[in-house]
């Protein structure tokens, strides 16, 4: 059960996952706050102790004062978990920044429309446009993947790979 | 629990109130869950169907709606020990479920943005004026050192 380094990293396995077996994949977000462990705790007591040697050392730049934060202070995650039963399949990405948040709940929404078997939405069709674009920069390459649009959607893959390879 | 699903609405408010309660305890985890709703699918559908095509999920006739759900973590009273990290309280579990059909997932989900956005306060704020903040303190540091 791997924890994906970036959220579409996450959404692409996701979405093919949720594509090979719509029904029996589910979604569970987790948001959680804790209370910092003993040895976290710890842990923040000794960074604090360094950061503090560390800027006694070298007063002259002063870094700045470290910023005392509450050592009990609670953290808080987000955890999104795509999981079959069936498979076994266990997709799973986590973040601490509130930034993100909007961004994986519309990845959710977006990952609702393959369970409700609804056509994906037209955003994602102008991006994989976009990407033909940047990827075909030369006129030649051009009109060779105009022939190879030309075959079945599936192919589009392939088609990248070849031009990365002539280059 | 099936049958009891609330109105979108409703859900709404129970979630944010969800959040909220997370948020005055200090600490605790809420799950939500999405998964399509094929309860009433299944039972329509014929067995031959399912041994002609076994794959009859991955292109079904039409859009089905997607179950979402949400819940607390219930925990319950530890009796007997002292140590630390057992002092917690009977805590309840509360769960939330809602129907989504298909053609309102685009405003359920825009409203479930802005509700989690909102409930998820305890995540870590963008911190863009941090550089600001170190250049100032870098430029005060010296002055006060000079006089």
């Amino acid at each position: 059960m791997p924890y994906f380094k970036t959220n579409t990293e996450w959404y692409e396995q996701s979405s093919l996952l949720l594509k090979a077996r719509p029904t029996t994949t589910r979604i569970t977000s987790k948001y959680s706050v804790l209370k910092p462990t003993a040895s976290k705790v710890q842990k923040r007591q000794k960074y604090a102790a360094k950061v503090a040697a560390k800027s006694k050392s070298t007063t002259d730049t002063s870094s700045p004062p470290p910023q005392s934060q509450n050592l009990e202070e609670p953290t808080a995650t987000f955890t999104l978990k795509t999981y079959d039963p069936i498979s076994g399949a266990c997709l799973q990405y986590e973040t601490t920044k509130a930034a993100e948040v909007g961004r994986l709940i519309g990845s959710l929404g977006r990952l609702g429309r393959y369970m409700a078997a609804l056509p994906e939405v037209a955003e994602e069709l102008s991006v994989s446009t976009e990407n033909a674009g940047i990827s075909t920069p030369a006129v030649e390459k051009d009109t060779k993947a105009g022939a190879s649009a030309a075959d079945p959607k599936a192919g589009g893959g392939g088609g990248k790979k070849k031009k990365k390879g002539k280059k | 629990m099936a049958g009891d699903h609330m109105e979108t609405d409703e859900f709404f408010s129970k979630l944010t109130d969800l959040f909220e309660y997370n948020r005055k305890k200090g600490h605790g985890t809420i799950y939500l869950t999405q998964k399509r709703l094929t309860h009433d699918e299944v039972e329509t559908l014929s067995s031959t169907r399912v041994l002609d095509d076994p794959l009859w999920d991955t292109h079904p006739d039409n859009p089905l709606p997607v179950l979402i759900r949400a819940s607390n973590n219930a925990s319950s009273k530890r009796s007997g020990t002292n140590r630390p990290g057992t002092d917690r309280d009977n805590i309840d579990k509360i769960k939330l479920s809602t129907v989504v059909q298909s053609d309102k997932l685009d405003t359920f989900y825009a409203r479930y943005a802005e509700v989690c956005k909102a409930g998820m306060s305890g995540l870590k704020k963008r911190d863009r004026k941090k550089g600001k903040k170190d250049k100032k303190k870098k430029k005060v540091g010296p002055a006060e050192s000079k006089s």
